[in-house]
């Protein structure tokens, strides 16, 4: 089973992990128990590419209190290449370069103990 | 499984104030148990929705706080949290003590307060309603959900941001007409589009306020309710969500649970979309309102927007949405919102809501939406 210490072990070396049903076919980020399209139990664990295209994307210009230094920053949702969707910072990209459908690849951002997903541009 | 009823309702004055979440809770709950000519001594429960107390008021607990403040400290309380929607997933569980035939008077509310607090901190604690290890580590804000969905049904179906920019707009016109809103001021067009971004696409007009406020509701069986001429009947009430990431979610253009919680609701009602007179719904940034007036099934799919900018959705439109004014200009106290939404349709159905009346009304619909569109509350309400 990926836990989530798992995949953010692995995220902040550079690796995302996915899990993919062995019922329907599937891919989930983990962790999860069943699927919930066919409600099998039955993951096995996929690395995934890293590439993707943007579903979904805004810059947060009023940011909560523990983010305001880094504002303003663009997040969005990508859509990757094995199926999965991920919420992710988006890093290196003009504001207005941003576009739904443009190409994505996933790099880690790492902040002392904190791994968290970001993206940036494939080239 | 017996029917239920509103017998009464009250709402606070929303905006700035110098009372707990409690306190404003317990002023709305006199004035509703005062309008159903009903005893607190009958009261036999106490449903509760309150959010984020624990942080802005560090008060956990708030449903025997809330109970002893109004003086009925022995009634079994509750306190649901479910994001924004709290209040009104109190409500449906309240309806269902009742149709258990468990409780015959019970009380439903919510009360917030969060006005006490920096904005930089109040959108560090709603953003707690999305997920701590993907999404808050990263700064998402609500205001940043909703861009995710604005854009998303921007690139699907077109929508502009001046077809927005109307939501805002009628929803101010309705609010003027609200005594009780936190903003009782029209505001134009160009106001909203020359706003600037807190997420793009919205605008800082694009987004409901802050607010600290109390509603409350109470609720009846049918033997109690029976003689009551102005009582106004839970014909459905239903539930629904869907996954908590946003990366999870199979359509950003839409919102799934509420058209999951609209199908459960008509269906219990026996209603269809075209019978519903007015509507109260869940407005927290203008794009929300668009998403669910589609999902409600009032409008097709990518014509929310056309449908904000003809004025179909204005006060003597085909059909009226949020005539108090909505979150954006009545204003959300989270906690509350989904029991003032419940009465201000209660108070359009009795034919009582004077200049914002909707003329005729007998079937209204209440819409509320928790946090990153993964709770979703829909009840309909009929005078029969």
């Amino acid at each position: 089973m990926v836990t989530l210490k798992t995949f953010f072990d692995r995220a902040r070396e550079g690796r995302l992990t996915g899990i993919k049903c062995g019922g329907c076919g599937e891919v989930a980020i983990p962790p999860r128990e069943f699927c919930a399209s066919c409600h099998a139990r039955a993951w096995q664990v996929v690395p995934l590419a890293g590439d993707g295209t943007l579903v979904s994307y805004t810059v947060i210009r009023v940011a909560p209190a523990k983010h305001a230094a880094d504002a303003p920053y663009a997040v969005g949702v990508v859509k990757l290449s094995e199926g999965a969707s991920i919420f992710g910072r988006i890093l290196d990209v003009p504001f207005e370069k941003l576009a739904v459908g443009m190409p994505l690849r996933f790099r880690p951002i790492v902040a002392d103990a904190q791994t968290s997903v970001g993206f940036g541009p494939i080239a | 499984m017996r029917r239920v009823a509103v017998l009464g309702v009250g709402v606070t004055k929303f905006g700035k104030h110098e009372r707990t979440s409690g306190e404003l809770f317990a002023e709305a709950a006199v004035d509703a148990l005062a309008d159903a000519e009903i005893s607190p001594a009958k009261v036999q429960a106490l449903y509760y929705g309150n959010v984020v107390g624990g942080e802005t008021e560090h008060q956990l607990h708030t449903g025997p706080q809330a109970a002893s403040i109004l003086g009925i400290p022995t009634v079994p309380t509750t306190r649901f949290e479910t994001a924004c929607a709290s209040s009104h997933a109190a409500f449906r569980h309240a309806v269902m003590e009742i149709a258990a035939g468990i409780s015959d008077v019970v009380l439903v509310g919510g009360g917030e307060r969060v006005l006490n607090v920096s904005t930089a901190a109040s959108t560090e604690y709603f953003a707690y309603a999305s997920d701590a290890s993907w999404e808050q580590p990263l700064g998402l804000t609500f205001p940043g959900v909703f861009a995710l969905v604005a854009r998303a049904h921007m690139a699907k179906h077109g929508t502009t941001e001046a077809q927005m920019a109307a939501v805002a707009v009628k929803n101010h016109k309705h609010g003027v007409l609200n005594p009780k809103a936190q903003f009782q001021k029209e505001i134009s067009l160009e106001t909203v589009l020359k706003s600037p971004y807190i997420a793009d696409p919205l605008k800082l007009y694009d987004c409901c306020p802050f607010t600290d406020g109390g509603a409350a509701v109470v609720l009846a069986a049918e033997e109690v309710a029976r003689t009551r001429k102005r009582a106004v009947w839970v014909l459905g009430t239903a539930a629904a969500s869907d996954s908590m990431l946003l990366g999870d979610k199979k359509d950003l253009s839409r919102v799934m649970a509420t058209e999951r919680a609209a199908k459960a609701a008509y269906t219990q009602a026996g209603r269809s979309p075209a019978d519903v007179d007015v509507v109260e719904l869940h407005d927290c940034f203008t794009i929300a309102e668009i998403v669910a007036t589609e999902g409600l099934g009032l409008f097709e799919p990518g014509a929310g927007g056309i449908a904000a900018e003809k004025g179909w959705t204005s006060l003597g439109g085909k059909v009226p949405v949020n005539t108090s004014g909505g979150l954006k200009a009545k204003g959300h106290p989270i906690g509350a919102t989904g029991a003032a939404q419940i009465a201000e349709i209660v108070t359009q159905l009795r034919g009582e809501a004077g200049p914002r009346q909707v003329d005729g009304a007998t079937t209204g619909v209440t819409h509320t939406l928790g946090g990153n569109t993964a709770t979703v509350l829909v009840s309909v309400f009929g005078r029969e």
